[in-house]
């Protein structure tokens, strides 16, 4: 698997799988706990075959313990060394929420002691998951001085994303979205590469509106900007691919060129990351808006099991499209 | 706002019928809506309370807008996941906005732009960011001739916003002009026989020219045709489109089949949309759907002219005045009542030749058809 | 350090500095809570007054490189891990001569280097971190150990037991240790647990455990000794509970009315430093005289302190903004 592809396509998930399997041969420090990740291979099979790779003592099959697990992951890179924690569904990273927000977070702005630490969270909709295996948490991290946030949307943000998250200083959240997981697929350089945290990327330039997202909400902006391009309507698509820190430079920039913007997230409307990039393009922005800035987001609800309701909770294309027009004719 | 047709994309709120707070019964009318096509009243979808104006009169929304919440019981509920606009179109008047967005601000500042003076296309009349750099554009090409020329938007100038018709058929007319080749061909036909045959009866020359037409089509299929994205469309259907003036614009009833209609009935349906188109109380199905399209511009004098294609259709058929010339007939010259015939023709589908035999055929039809047989 | 479970098995040296600790820890608190009642120390002060032989004892019982992730009540633990007096003060005036440069307070300090962690206010998260110190030192192969602590209260929290079954299921080189000292704030044991002894929950994980007096430090030491040892030598964890008795009340400004006195009364006798000069007479390492001198070197220690952290700046508004994210360099190799 170490071996580079160079022409093979890898699914999202086999290029988390090539990320983590590349880390741990080059850099001994790295090791991984979760639950069910050993001899399973995880819930989603990301770490088949790590076990007989890399061995029980770096490859953790561990408790049902999210908070315990985190904790020693914590510890752990205080130590030195560099643990990559799987959350087997986002949903469960509640449970360790006390430790990542109070311990890791806090943890080098109190008393200077770098927690390098990964926390690898399997989140998003659109998988029939129901209320406690489809959650976006990012939400309640995001609004968490200390941590970093990064959500990926292609195979090759994923693998140079999580390749920067374990050689990043600091804690970080990979937030890999399931419903992305084995639908796109990309050929992946065959040399090393990272992708910056920090950095957003534009997934397709256009004049009219821009619209800034993240995670499987990217795909819904691309179809959306697809059938409005037929009545000219052009969207400048942004992929934050890092939540926290924001990348407000392009997002800034590109507002400054469309002077309208919409956010597509499938978290919840209320005090999701959409409400804090609308207040910052109205407060660094504002002299250059030409209409509304408009949030499309999953409604205030837990996230339903039946398929008709989770369909009409996840935000479409189509609510893109309705939006933009009306954005556009504004 | 309905979905007043396929095509329609938005419509303007001429007038509520029912005022805020009043009661309404089902089906009785709510209010008027215009769209690019048709003016309507929408009857109301229930009875009950009219609770709120969301969108006021002489505003434009898109298709699927909530105009106004209507409390029936259960009261009707509205689920919108696009948030904020709606709200702030309520805030809007009923005549253009005043309420200038930032940018706009900004550049009107920066560029020494008078905002009353420049015209709003966003909703409602909205003076949008892009109006105030097409205003600056303007300028500065003013600026740039070497005459004194009157600032734009001077207090002499009349400044007519446009209306949803006016910026359909601009945006029609441009499309047509990018998409099709256009290519000219023009005829001349001998009227003097058709002259005979009104004699005494109350028909316009329009059934006749249909007529004609019709019966090229039968002959030439190719321009009754659409181009498709999988090959040229040959329609087996004859849907004449008759171009129709209007005081502020221009509307193309459709009449449907008109192969297997008679010149009577021809001239009935000419009339019946006519004056309807002109009272804007035409059906949205009845202006769609057409295959080939006719514009009668001769009614002012006009000759010659090489009209716009109505797409997705081919061809347009122009006829001119009528006019009594001097024309050889045979070795003589005698007076006749003759008038020029343009086609305006998509190249892409038709061939000069084709288009060329298509003209012959209804030259002939126009001159030699016994209309007793077509009446 | 030499073998045997008796007092005369630890070295005079050893418990003579064990003593010293616990004067220097009684005395750092003491002046910290005059400085406190003086408006010079904002927010929260918690002692360990009465209990200062448990983070005495424990930490007296690790080598330099292994780790200490104490509590609240666990100054004695600070202090030999390095932290001195000066910066103990200074960390509770706010000033940036304390190990968190004026970002924390009262007894939040740590330092990496040091080998002592900087607990946070949610009590036993300590222990699962502790327990990844460990797991650390176990990944690597390194023959280190971690000791923590909480108090009664905290082994309520879910992350005790999750700290203490993961460091049992994966035999951590991690020791456990519980500050018993009979109240939560004002929470009776009787309204915490159904058991009567703590060192009971180490059962359910399969996990040895021991029960000691914490008002001894020799005790506690010894115990803590032994513990280290099989940790050291691949032995797993231990669970230390230390009964004890928390004398003054949760913070200096809680006046725990809600503890009976005649319970005070009981365990007013059983000082830990009475106590521990006692043993210091009984074995002969010590009198009234070297007593006198320790109090004395404490003194001047403590006044050397609190000169220290007077010098020392209040840190500028603007370096809120700093060291919210670490750079490479700031972690561990």
């Amino acid at each position: 698997m170490t071996t580079a592809m160079t022409t093979q396509e890898v699914t999202y998930l086999e290029a988390i799988s090539q990320a983590l399997d590349e880390e741990m041969e080059r850099d001994n420090r790295v090791f991984m706990m979760g639950e069910d990740i050993g001899i399973l291979g995880g819930a989603f099979k990301v770490t088949e075959g790590f076990l007989d790779r890399y061995g029980e003592w770096r490859v953790l099959d561990t408790p049902l313990s999210e908070s315990g697990i985190v904790g020693a992951a914590i510890g752990a890179a205080m130590m030195g060394l560099r643990p990559v924690v799987e959350m087997q569904f986002a949903d469960f990273i509640s449970c360790a929420f006390d430790q990542i927000t109070e311990v890791a977070a806090k943890n080098h702005y109190r008393w200077g002691a770098a927690v390098p630490m990964v926390i690898r969270a399997p989140f998003g909709g659109g998988v029939h998951g129901g209320p406690f295996h489809s959650e976006c948490p990012e939400g309640w991290f995001f609004h968490s001085p200390g941590l970093k946030l990064v959500a990926p949307s292609t195979p090759y943000d994923a693998k140079g994303l999580l390749k920067a998250a374990i050689r990043d200083p600091n804690p970080v959240i990979y937030f890999e979205h399931k419903f992305l997981y084995r639908r796109i697929k990309a050929v992946l350089p065959a040399e090393e590469y990272i992708v910056p945290i920090g950095k957003a990327d534009l997934r397709r330039t256009g004049t009219d509106v821009s619209v800034i997202t993240y995670g499987a909400m990217v795909y819904v902006a691309l179809e959306a900007a697809e059938i409005l391009a037929e009545d000219g309507i052009e969207l400048e698509v942004i992929d934050l691919r890092t939540l926290a820190p924001l990348d407000t430079e392009l997002v800034y920039e590109s507002v400054r060129k469309t002077s309208k913007a919409i956010i597509v997230h499938e978290d919840h409307k209320t005090g999701g990351i959409g409400a804090e990039i609308a207040a910052r393009l109205t407060e660094d922005c504002f002299e250059h808006l030409d209409g509304p800035i408009v949030r499309i987001a999953a409604p205030d609800t837990p996230v339903p099991y039946s398929a008709p309701l989770e369909e009409f909770f996840l935000p479409k294309a189509a609510d893109v499209v309705s939006a933009a027009r009306k954005l556009a004719a504004y | 706002m309905p979905q007043l047709g396929e095509s329609i994309a938005e419509g303007t709120i001429v007038k509520w019928l029912i005022s805020q707070g009043s009661s309404v019964g089902r089906d009785q009318p709510l209010l008027e809506v215009e769209t690019d096509k048709v003016a309507l009243e929408i009857p109301s979808p229930a009875e009950g309370v009219l609770t709120e104006i969301v969108v006021p009169e002489g505003e434009t929304v898109p298709v699927g807008t909530l105009l106004a919440r209507l409390e029936s019981s259960p009261p009707a509920k509205v689920i919108n996941r696009v948030g904020g606009m709606v709200v702030h179109l309520k805030d809007q008047g009923g005549k253009a906005d005043t309420h200038y967005s930032p940018v706009v601000r900004q550049l009107a500042e920066k560029h020494g732009v008078d905002l009353s003076k420049v015209p709003g296309t966003g909703s409602g009349g909205r003076v949008t960011k892009k109006d105030v750099l097409d205003c600056v554009g303007h300028q500065e090409r003013q600026k740039g001739k070497s005459e004194v020329s009157e600032a734009w938007g001077s207090q002499r100038d009349e400044l007519v916003p446009f209306t949803p018709m006016r910026k359909t058929i601009a945006e029609r007319m441009i499309a047509s002009r990018r998409i099709s080749a256009h290519v000219a061909t023009f005829f001349e036909a001998d009227f003097v026989n058709i002259d005979k045959f009104r004699r005494g009866r109350s028909l316009t020359y329009l059934p006749f020219l249909i007529k004609s037409v019709t019966d090229a089509i039968s002959q030439t299929p190719m321009v009754n045709a659409s181009w498709e994205e999988q090959g040229i469309m040959i329609k087996k259907s004859i849907h004449i489109g008759i171009a129709v003036a209007l005081a502020d614009g221009l509307l193309v009833p459709v009449i449907r089949d008109a192969d297997r209609k008679g010149l009577q009935q021809l001239a009935e349906e000419v009339r019946d949309l006519a004056e309807r188109a002109r009272a804007k109380r035409l059906a949205p199905e009845e202006v769609q759907g057409g295959t080939f399209t006719i514009t009668n511009h001769g009614g002012l004098g006009s000759l010659f002219s090489t009209p716009i294609i109505h797409q997705p259709q081919v061809a347009i058929l122009g006829m001119g005045a009528v006019q009594k010339r001097a024309v050889v007939i045979g070795e003589a010259i005698g007076i006749r009542p003759m008038s020029y015939l343009s086609l305006s023709f998509d190249h892409r589908v038709i061939d000069g030749a084709t288009a060329d035999r298509f003209m012959g055929n209804v030259k002939a039809g126009l001159e030699h058809f016994d209309w007793e047989k077509l009446l | 350090m030499e073998k045997g479970n008796a007092p005369r098995d630890i070295k005079r040296s050893d418990l003579f500095q064990m003593y010293y600790f616990l004067r220097l820890t009684r005395s750092l608190e003491e002046r910290i809570t005059a400085l406190y009642r003086q408006g010079r120390i904002m927010g929260g002060v918690y002692t360990s007054h009465g209990m200062e032989a448990i983070g005495v004892g424990y930490a007296s019982a690790l080598e330099k490189d292994d780790i200490a992730a104490p509590y609240h009540r666990d100054m004695g633990a600070f202090l030999i891990k390095g932290i001195t007096p000066g910066e103990v003060i200074a960390h509770y005036l706010g000033r940036i001569g304390g190990p968190t440069k004026g970002k924390d307070g009262n007894v939040h300090m740590g330092d990496l280097n040091r080998g002592v962690f900087a607990f946070v206010s949610h009590l036993a998260d300590n222990l699962p971190v502790a327990t990844g110190a460990a797991l650390a030192f176990k990944i690597r192969g390194e023959r280190r150990v971690a000791i923590t602590n909480t108090g009664d209260g905290g082994t309520s929290r879910g992350d005790f037991h999750e700290a203490m079954n993961f460091a049992s299921v994966r035999q951590l080189p991690v020791v456990f240790f519980c500050c018993n000292n009979q109240y939560a704030y004002s929470t009776p044991l009787k309204w915490q647990m159904a058991i009567r002894d703590v060192a009971d929950r180490a059962k359910a994980y399969g996990m040895p455990s021991e029960i000691v007096d914490g008002n001894d430090v020799a005790a506690v030491y010894m115990a803590a000794r032994r513990a280290v040892a099989k940790a050291r030598a691949g032995g797993g964890p231990t669970f230390i509970e230390c009964k004890t008795m928390r004398m003054h009340g949760h913070s200096e400004h809680d006046a725990a009315k809600y503890v009976p006195r005649e319970l005070l009364e009981e365990w007013k006798h059983k000082d830990p430093i009475v106590k521990a000069e006692q043993l210091l007479r009984q074995l002969g390492y010590g009198n009234e005289e070297s007593f006198r001198e320790v109090g004395e070197r404490v003194r001047k220690e403590i006044e050397i302190g609190v000169e220290f952290a007077e010098k020392s700046l209040l840190p500028e508004g603007p370096e809120v903004l700093e060291g919210v994210f670490a750079t490479e360099e700031k972690v561990l190799s």
